[in-house]
């Protein structure tokens, strides 16, 4: 029998029995669905926040932090508001000149301050993440480091504030609550004294930057606040930074590398040095973790509908024992007996495959929509969904082959009916 | 005239769970090329496990059957599915797929023998008119009566032109109207056709319009005589 005979005929078993058809194929409609949604958005999210990564931190940087890491990839730890690692290992802001003798390929080394922190003003009263930063090299390193409304001084005064966008509006509809020119409290609770006491001083707001998103390292964020690195040195009564961002002459992966090992043998190995590349990877190997894992559990609903199109299949045998009598006394073979069984298969796997990744495909858009919108809080979430051609192809063969394979047992058991024994059953 | 069929000393024994049952036990037959032989009998003596041997849908326990001058006994799944192409079967009810039309059914029988697709509508279209259904065409089985089912399963039949016709007891489920219908058809193709029909019944009126009566009771030919 011809193959499009074979189809044909398979075709016309599936047309007669539309609404069980209709719920086999439900199963891997939903499994497929799943599986490409959750893999075009993780996808898309992977490529918002590289995106976000490249324009936060250019090719050419490498951050320091205290950690003794030798490799400055895997198992980053971040001590935030603290400038130590547990081992009492502290970056200087002095370091930052002996960075900048170690190679003529380093172009500068800037200086982090970072503590949790309130500033407050009239009704205003918020937690923050305060950074000290040298507001001319910070904004060489960081483009996001620019204000859309008031400016930011190369010179600033002591007293000098740049708010994250989100301090200055809060609700995110445009509307500043914060004017430039306001005095603000700014605030942190020092506990190396004892007890812990409130220290305080009025700032002056300079200027608001963009915003940002989500995610960056050492960049600027839509919710901490700005201060001359001097100031808070003494605010914070500190002469340990948490941070460290080394700009170099060139992005050159050679450079990269021999810069970093110079930087790990000045600290004998007690920081991690991070390069975009090597946060690249890092951010990679999670996504891949995460897609497996997501992509693991929409998989197990496919098995099940798998489990489902056998059960009905053997259903199926069952109910048409005779037509395959019918159809081996014509002459059929055992094989096309098989064939138009799996022919049947085929036909509910491609069309609730592509009826799924179509699904799918619409669910990651909404899902998108939903959380640009800010429905859920956290920062406005750009997130474009991403159906790469590996993707759609992958769903496509895994509904096809789940269906298929399936319904391997039952076509088989079909083929081989004897045709008397088929005959008998009415 | 040539051999079609020769069965010698042919047996068949079902196993019930392990009681044998012995459904033929030692049957000759030798059937010509253009002959017409009814096969007449009690119910369970054994007539349709004779016809299932003769359309190569089972094979014997024991004994010597040649279709065609193949022995069956030698031959593979495949094999029997290729020889079934030169065989028409019809059986008592439930012949036709019920989902597809006469004129599909018919078609089914076509492509299942790989007959070029060209031909499959005139051929089709040939046949239904032979069996009087030209007007039929487009109904499904449940949209036929008893008679004109029997008379689509006669025309699928002789789709792939067989080497011979095996029916088995065809107007067992038709009135008697019908069944002098189906009658006529089956003659009409044995005459003008010249197509070698083998049917059985239990109707000793209609067993006696073939030229031959082959007798059987408890798994063995009684008498074989020429009408
Ligand atoms: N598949 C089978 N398994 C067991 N016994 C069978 C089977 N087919 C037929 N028989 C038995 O073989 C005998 C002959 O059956 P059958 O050829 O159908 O008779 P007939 O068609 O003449 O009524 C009966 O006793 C029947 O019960
Ligand atoms: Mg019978």
């Amino acid at each position: 029998m011809k193959t499009p005979d074979i189809f044909g005929y398979s075709f016309s078993a599936i047309k007669l029995r539309k609404l069980r058809a209709g719920l086999t194929m439900l199963g891997v409609i939903i499994g497929i669905a799943a599986i490409v949604a959750l893999l075009s958005i993780t996808q898309g999210l992977q490529a918002s926040i590289t995106d976000q990564l490249n324009q936060g931190l250019s090719a050419n940087s490498l951050i320091i932090m205290p950690g003794g890491d030798t490799s400055g990839q895997e198992g980053l730890s971040i001590n935030v508001g603290s400038g130590a690692d547990s081992s009492g290992f502290n970056l200087y802001l002095s370091d930052t000149a002996e960075i900048e003798n170690l190679s003529p390929d380093i172009d500068s080394a800037l200086a982090i301050i970072q503590r949790s922190g309130y500033v407050a003003s009239g009704n205003i009263n918020r937690r923050v993440t305060i950074y000290g930063v040298d507001f001319a090299t910070y904004a060489q390193v960081y483009s996001t480091f620019s204000a859309v409304t008031g400016t930011i001084p190369t010179n600033p005064q002591e007293n000098t504030i740049i708010l994250g966008s989100r301090i200055a509006d809060p609700g995110r509809n445009g509307t500043q609550i914060i004017t430039i020119g306001d005095n603000m409290n700014v605030l942190w609770l020092n506990a190396t004294t004892r007890p812990p006491m409130n220290e305080t001083y009025a700032a002056q707001v300079s200027g608001v930057l963009g915003t940002v998103g989500g995610f960056g390292i050492g960049g600027p964020s839509d919710t901490g606040v700005y201060i001359p690195l001097s100031t808070a040195e003494s605010f914070f009564g500190t002469d340990t930074c948490d941070m460290i961002i080394v700009t170099l002459t060139n992005s050159d992966k050679a450079t990269v590398d021999s810069v970093t090992n110079l930087i790990q043998e000045h600290f004998a190995g007690q920081v991690a040095v991070i390069s975009p590349d090597a946060l690249q990877s890092v951010l990679e190997s999670i996504f891949s973790t995460i897609q497996l894992f997501l992509g693991g559990i929409a998989a197990i609903s496919l098995l099940v509908a798998g489990v489902g199109i056998m059960n009905i299949m053997i259903v199926s045998l069952i109910e048409r024992t005779r037509e395959i009598g019918i159809l081996k006394a014509l002459g059929m073979k055992n094989r096309t007996v098989l064939a138009i069984f799996l022919g049947e298969s085929v036909i509910i796997g491609l069309m609730g495959a592509l009826i799924g990744i179509i699904g799918g495909w619409v669910l990651a858009n909404v899902t998108a929509t939903v959380l640009a919108s800010g429905i859920f809080g956290g920062g406005n979430f750009a997130l474009t969904p991403v159906l790469t051609p590996t993707v759609f192809l992958g769903a496509l063969g895994f509904g096809v082959g789940v269906s298929v394979i399936f319904a391997l047992y039952p076509a088989w058991r079909a083929s081989k009916l004897k045709p008397v024994d088929a005959l008998r059953y009415a | 005239m040539s051999t079609i069929i020769e069965a010698i000393d042919l047996k068949k024994t079902y196993m019930l769970g392990k009681i044998p049952v012995e459904a033929l036990r030692g049957v000759n037959l030798k059937v010509d090329t253009g002959d017409f032989i009814s096969i007449l009998g009690p119910s369970g003596s054994g007539k349709s496990t004779m016809l299932n041997l003769l359309g190569a849908l089972d094979k014997p326990t024991s004994g010597t059957l040649l279709i065609d001058g193949v022995d069956i006994s030698k031959l593979g799944d495949n094999q029997l599915s290729e020889l079934r192409l030169k065989i028409g079967f019809v059986f008592q009810f439930f012949n036709l797929i019920p989902r597809l039309t006469a004129k599909a059914n018919v078609e089914l029988a076509m492509s299942i023998a790989n007959m070029n697709r060209t031909e499959h509508n005139k051929r089709t279209l040939e046949l239904l008119e032979t069996v009087g259904l030209k007007d039929r065409i487009n109904h499904k089985p449940a949209e036929l009566s008893g008679g004109q089912q029997q008379r689509v399963a006669i025309a699928r039949a002789l789709a792939n032109n067989p080497k011979f016709l095996l029916l088995d007891e065809p107007t067992g489920n038709v009135d008697s109207k019908t069944a002098k219908e189906v009658m006529t058809l089956i003659h009409t193709l044995n005459k003008e056709n010249g197509v070698s029909i083998i049917m059985v019944t239990h109707d000793q009126k209609l067993a006696n319009e073939a030229r031959r009566t082959v007798q059987m009771f408890d798994g063995e030919i009684q008498s074989d005589t020429v009408n």
